[in-house]
């Protein structure tokens, strides 16, 4: 269970440019519900995502996870809670490590390293399954530096990371958009295939409206730092793209007339 | 052909002399290498950490401390010299290379405070090249036995170390700090620990080396920086340094290798004060190599990460 209430972050308080990313941000997503966010750019996306994983101190609000407040938490003790697929490929692995040691540093996610043998022939049987469930042939190429893998292998690589140890909540920031329609396909379906096998509670981001359509069981729109519209239950199942780009164009009209 | 015999008579006479000394050094490039190379952090306190360790060892040898626990004693100074390069960089934002530069600086106060004089002989003491079987003690086969033998224990340990569940994160941090923070590392005390480890070899470098000399010296580590950057470049270039092994061997064999041509460049008669001359010019042709060879063809292609 993942709770966001009244999270407040400005950049550049006070001065000219100014910007607000959170503005009394409330959400809530229930054990195992997988919310899908959109959003125009700017609208706070990253920003909501990063104060979940502690990567954005909030000016004030409180973040909770499974009820327990992690507002004070650093990233790395939240990550043992938290997992997280980047938009951009090189984010989320260390390029110059190899895919097993990566994968290693996941699977430690949430416990102590300790002065023992990493890589154990356990422990790489135990990756080799988790890559192959892919099928695109990761599993056999565990001793291959990450920085000569393709994007779509690095990125799919990053998914099973986050999804391994069933982190309380799992983050996507528009993880598929640096990928070409094929491997954002692979990498979605092995998204939509973790989340519902482990129930992980899921906040994705994306701008594209077919997969806010066609996955997650909610959908939440931001706006100006805040939460303008969310869908859920029977009516998410009804919704359309037509349905929810008429609320980018309502929003898009009242900026023009604002302005 | 004169010039050849002398050149190459005096050069050989020399190798075994200055192969104690490229072992000893050895520690200081491993101690350049790691916040280089393993952490992502070029740090400069290797120049401070490596005097440090050498009055620290001196003044423990001329109060009568014995030799081993005098080493044992540079090595934690050194530590705590490079754990402050650490936090100085991590909490005040200050780059790497300047917070090095100061820690340096004020290490030279500090080497001085301790040793209460620029220099000091500590010959007579006792060392650790003392007591090797079958080699006279202060010759140079003695140094070679304990410093080799000293080197390559520590270089199986710290192959062991960075492939253990501990030594991965360290090397996670410094490949991508913020994926390793977002794996639960706490990348703060990994860059303090592994910058103090550092200058924990850097220190161990000076104590041999005052062991070895016989004196301890506030100036002893002009330059050892750029000598020692230029010993990782020949050894990564030998033997390269795609895996941790080869990583963590490059240190050892390019300063074998650098000292011996530096060696040869003296005994074929180039005058010592051009060395540091020599030795920045080789550093910045290393350097500069890259880049030059990709100013012929196409303009320097940025990686991208798409497809
Ligand atoms: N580190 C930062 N420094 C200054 N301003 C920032 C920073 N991060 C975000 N912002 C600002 O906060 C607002 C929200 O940004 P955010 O990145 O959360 O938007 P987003 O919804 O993820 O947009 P996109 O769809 O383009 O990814 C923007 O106005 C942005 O300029
Ligand atoms: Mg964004």
């Amino acid at each position: 269970m993942l709770e966001i209430r009244a999270a407040k972050k400005t950049f550049y308080r006070g001065q000219p440019d100014e910007k607000v990313a959170l503005d009394s941000l409330d959400l809530k997503l229930s054990a195992g519900e997988f919310g899908v966010v959109i959003g125009s750019n700017g609208a706070g996306k990253s920003s909501m995502l990063n104060a979940v994983s502690g990567a954005l101190v909030l000016d004030s609000g409180k973040i909770l996870i499974n009820g327990d407040d992690v507002t004070e938490m650093p990233v790395h003790k939240r990550a043992a809670r938290v997992a997280r697929v980047f938009q951009d490929p090189m984010k989320g692995t260390a390029a110059s490590m190899t895919v097993a040691e990566n994968m290693l540093l996941a699977d430690l996610r949430s416990s102590s390293r300790r002065l023992r043998k990493g890589l154990n022939a356990a422990r790489l049987a135990a990756y080799k399954e988790r890559l192959s469930v892919l099928g695109l042939g990761l599993e056999n190429r565990l001793d291959t530096r990450v920085d000569l893998l393709s994007g779509g292998q690095r990125q799919s690589l990053s998914l099973i990371m986050a999804v391994g140890g069933e982190p309380d909540v799992l983050l996507l920031d528009e993880h598929t958009a640096a990928l070409d329609p094929r491997t954002a396909d692979i990498v979605m379906q092995a998204t939509v295939r973790a989340v519902d096998a482990l129930q992980l509670t899921t906040l994705m981001v994306t701008h594209n409206m077919q997969h806010a359509v066609d996955f997650g069981d909610s959908v939440i729109m931001l706006d100006a730092g805040t939460v303008r519209l969310e869908i859920t239950g029977e009516a998410k199942k009804k919704a359309t793209v037509a349905d929810l780009v008429s609320h980018f164009t309502v929003k898009t009209d009242r900026m023009i007339l604002a302005s | 052909m004169d010039f050849l015999q002398t050149t190459i008579v005096s050069f050989i006479g020399l190798i075994p002399v200055t192969l104690a000394q490229s072992l000893i050094l050895a520690f200081v490039v491993l101690g350049i290498m790691i916040p280089f190379r393993m952490l992502n952090f070029p740090d400069l306190t290797s120049e401070g950490a490596f005097p440090l360790g050498g009055c620290v060892c001196g003044v423990m040898l001329a109060a009568g401390v014995a030799p081993f626990p005098a080493v044992l004693a540079a090595m934690g100074v050194g530590f705590l010299a490079g754990c402050c390069t650490a936090f100085i960089h991590l909490r005040f934002r200050i780059h790497t290379l300047l917070a090095g530069i100061l820690m340096m600086t004020m290490l030279y106060s500090i080497n001085l405070r301790i040793m209460g004089k620029s220099n000091l002989s500590v010959f007579g003491s006792p060392t650790l090249f003392d007591n090797v079987p079958f080699a006279q003690a202060g010759f140079p086969a003695a140094k070679i036995v304990v410093a080799g033998l000293f080197g390559f224990v520590v270089f199986l340990l710290l192959d062991r170390f960075f492939k253990t569940e501990k030594g991965t994160a360290v090397r996670a941090v410094g490949a991508n700090p913020d994926m390793a923070e977002a794996q639960g590392i706490n990348v703060w005390a990994a860059t303090i620990g592994g910058v103090g480890l550092a200058s924990a070899f850097s220190a161990t470098g000076g104590a041999l080396m005052v062991q070895s000399q016989g004196f301890a010296d506030v100036n002893m580590g002009i330059g050892i920086l750029i000598n020692g950057l230029a010993a990782l470049m020949i050894g990564e270039a030998i033997i390269g340094k795609k895996t941790v092994l080869r990583q963590l061997a490059a240190p050892f064999v390019g300063a074998v290798v650098y000292y011996q041509l530096v060696s040869l460049c003296l005994a074929a008669g180039m005058p010592p004060p051009d060395l540091k001359l020599a030795t920045g010019l080789f550093v910045l042709a290393m350097l500069a190599l890259p880049s030059l060879k990709r100013t012929r063809g196409s303009a320097p292609a940025r990686e991208t990460i798409r497809e």
